[in-house]
């Protein structure tokens, strides 16, 4: 009940706070009000309003093309195919597979259940059950029987994971997706930190020293990380790390060392990137007059490098911040595979593997939603940092 | 005041004085009067008419000369024509088919797979040794690399080729016409959002079956299906760079088709950039069919179809290239320098391509 009425409670927020804030603008309400004014018709407010609500249209429509695809790729008779057993009678392995499609949420006709997937995603409050279904024999007659059970209220649902003899069954994906998030997060986190660390320094060194050795040499590097294979280049970093330094390679919740190989391979191939746009826009910003005007008003070379033109270089970089942090929340396919990490990346793999067609969903609808968020935090960032950047049309 | 006007004077005077001035009145006046004791007429020819005093300028010429310049350049040439030597007739060298090895290996007692082979005379890159199982097993290392980099390199050239010429098509389209611009920007948008592995997994998963008969078809659409939208969004850009130029108004309005804008206007002035995304699309798309092949997306050793991806996700399966670190060394030794050489000599070209660097 009480996840009910505050359910209700932040829909009615929302929508009033957006259709207040619009209000506000069109001046119906506090139209003279300058306190009102800056806060509620702040255009960097409406521009994001505008982005979420325009975005929400191609979420949904990435969910439908991928719903379809999903459902010709995962076809659910071709998933009963598991029951298919010599010594089962036919009948019992179309009841077994009926009952699988019921727990599922796989029944019904494709319309159908579209229907029921949006209901569950568009974010109300609404009550959620596990039913799984048994067979049982009644008089000598097989049926197959629902049981329901754990009955929670839950704004936002996704399903369930379908594990026949896992531990995983029957939690919920948004759960699911969750804890293996939080993994994901771990590793990606401090992987973001050391690309920031390492990334800066050697972008302005390059810079400094253009056309030098050092400049050279991590041209060089830059060039070699964008052309050979990424696999190829994630286990040339796995045998300098495993190999020769002798790091676990195999990931551990308790033993951080097993974190490293992962953090230091994410956050050395973050950096070369990061090395290139900051050596890039610095030197686009040498030739500029306040350059020339500082160093004629005799500041050291030092002090013009890390304070006036890296300051400048970094605003176009600032946009890729929030993409970066939470980049570290969807993990890596390929580094998640190669230590065993058991993060968001490997979940995909897994999902198409047990063939969890609302992990599968799941994890599409949490790519999408966090790609448009993470964009739209990259404009609101930049325009935080430069002031010459304005969303009034 | 009084200073500039002293100078004023002493400037005027100094052109009244100057002995050139009533040179060239007097040659004014040789003009009036006779032009024939100064020029000879000499008719006209063709073939004069045609010559240029200066000194030729060919676009590509200089290109190539530029090119050749960077000892890098010469350096890649070698190591790629070493390589596409090797691709071609490195599996004829040391030539252990997979497929009859394999069949051999399992009842005959002469090849034990078990048995650690590292690089010798007999076998150059060593013999493959996974400790799980798979059809690479006891397959000799030599063969299969080359074997692998052979179809490697046609996907990559030909999924190169149709994502250059969809992105260049479609970009070139998208940054001229105004009103396709929002539909396309949405399209980009909805293609950003969704995690392209899943894409290419469900759409692997459709086309399964049809595996045998049509795989180079399939992963060359895998490759292809959204490979083309970055390439088009970026020309896309350079267009509308351009699009509004002088040059390009003045075109308009002398009344020069859309067609012709495109084709004889903007493409052109794109031809450096253009050139850098072909040659760097191809190892893009060599490097795509590894990451394919790592999550076992790419084509099926069972029909005898082997790539660089395939030797390469095959030999990491287990951690045996820890011991024996000449298993991972092998395919590297192929795919580092087929992928950096081809990218270097597109960010070469790049810079040749660009007329501004011609000097």
């Amino acid at each position: 009940m009480a996840t009910f009425i505050i359910g209700y409670a932040l829909i009615f927020l929302v929508v009033a706070f957006i259709v207040f804030s619009v209000l506000v603008k069109k001046k119906v309400l506090f139209g003279h009000t300058i306190a009102m004014q800056r806060i509620f018709a702040n255009p960097l407010l409406h521009y994001s309003i505008r982005r979420i609500l325009s975005s929400l249209i191609s979420i949904a429509l990435a969910m439908l093309v991928t719903f379809f695809l999903i459902r010709i790729a995962k076809s659910p008779e071709q998933m009963c195919s598991r029951f298919n057993d010599i010594h089962t009678p036919p009948e019992v392995i179309a009841l077994k597979c009926q009952s699988f499609k019921e727990s599922m949420g796989l029944s019904g006709s494709i319309l159908e259940q579209l229907v029921r997937f949006f209901y569950s995603v568009i974010p109300f409050p609404k009550l959620i059950c596990n039913t799984s279904f048994d067979l049982v024999t009644i008089d000598g007659v097989t049926t197959y029987k629902g049981f329901i059970s754990d009955c929670r209220t839950i704004i936002f649902d996704l399903g369930r994971i379908y594990d026949l003899n896992g531990v995983d069954n029957g939690t919920l994906v948004t759960d699911y997706m969750l804890s293996r998030m939080g993994i994901s997060f771990k590793i990606g986190i401090f992987a973001v930190i050391l690309e920031l660390a390492l990334g800066y320094p050697f972008g302005i060194l390059m810079a400094k020293y253009q056309n030098g050795w050092f400049d050279r040499i991590g041209k060089g590097y830059i060039m070699i990380i964008d052309a050979i294979p990424g696999v190829a280049y994630y286990y040339i970093w796995m045998a300098l790390l495993c190999n020769l330094i002798k790091l676990p390679y195999v990931y551990e919740a308790d033993n951080v060392l097993s974190y490293l190989p992962a953090i230091i391979t994410m956050g050395v191939t973050g950096a070369s990137g990061i090395g290139l746009w900051v050596r890039r826009y610095m030197v686009d910003e040498f030739n500029a007059d306040y350059v020339k005007f500082a160093r004629s008003k005799g500041l050291s070379e030092n002090r013009i490098m890390t304070v006036h033109i890296l300051r400048n270089a970094v605003v176009p970089l600032v946009r890729t911040f929030p993409s970066a942090v939470i980049g570290a929340l969807m993990g890596s396919y390929y580094l998640e595979n190669m230590y065993a990490i058991n993060g968001i990346g490997r979940a995909l793999i897994i999902a198409n593997d047990s063939n969890n067609v609302w992990l599968i969903q799941g994890l599409i609808l949490f790519t999408a939603f966090l790609s448009v968020i993470s964009y739209l935090l990259g404009d609101i960032v930049t325009a935080l940092v430069d002031p010459r950047i304005s969303f009034t049309n | 005041m009084k200073k500039n006007k002293n100078n004023e004077e002493k400037l005027f005077q100094v052109i009244d004085d100057d002995p050139r001035l009533v040179d060239a009145v007097e040659v004014e006046k040789t003009i009036d009067t006779d032009i024939e004791k100064l020029f000879t007429v000499v008719g006209t020819s063709d073939e004069k008419i045609e010559k240029l005093d200066a000194t030729p300028y060919s676009y590509w010429s200089m290109t190539f000369k530029y090119l050749f310049k960077n000892p890098f350049v010469i350096v890649c040439l070698v190591i790629l024509g070493l390589l596409i030597f090797f691709t071609i007739f490195g599996p004829l060298m040391r030539n252990y088919p997979l497929l009859e090895l394999n069949g051999a290996a399992y009842g005959n007692t002469e090849y034990n797979w078990k048995e650690v082979i590292p690089p010798n005379a007999e076998h150059w890159f060593g013999v493959f040794y996974p400790g799980g199982n798979g059809l690479m097993l006891g397959g000799d290392l030599w063969w299969l690399v080359w074997k692998g980099s052979q179809l490697s390199l046609i996907l990559g050239v030909v999924v190169a080729l149709i994502d250059t010429i969809v992105g260049i098509v479609v970009g070139s389209l998208w940054g001229y016409f105004k009103w396709l611009d929002p539909i396309l920007i949405e399209f980009r948008n909805f293609v950003n959002n969704l995690p392209t592995l899943l894409l290419d997994i469900l759409l692997m998963q459709i086309l399964k079956p049809y595996m045998k008969q049509f795989s180079f078809v399939i992963i060359v659409f895998l490759l292809t299906a959204l490979g083309w939208v970055g390439l088009a969004g970026f020309i896309r850009n350079q267009i509308i760079i351009i699009r509004n130029r002088e040059y390009n108004i003045a075109s308009q309005t002398l009344g020069s088709s859309s067609k012709a804008m495109i084709t004889h206007n903007l493409l052109p002035y794109l031809v450096s950039v253009i050139i850098t995304v072909v040659s760097t699309a191809i190892p893009e798309a060599i490097s795509a069919e590894v990451g394919l092949a790592y999550f076992g997306l790419s084509f099926e050793v069972q029909y005898n179809q082997i790539t660089l991806g395939q030797i390469l996700t095959n030999i990491v399966k287990t951690t045996d290239w820890m011991q024996y670190p000449y298993l991972l060394i092998a395919p590297m030794v192929v795919m580092a320098p087929l992928t950096i050489c081809f990218f270097y000599l597109g960010l070469a070209l790049a810079d040749a391509t660009d007329p501004k660097t011609h000097r």
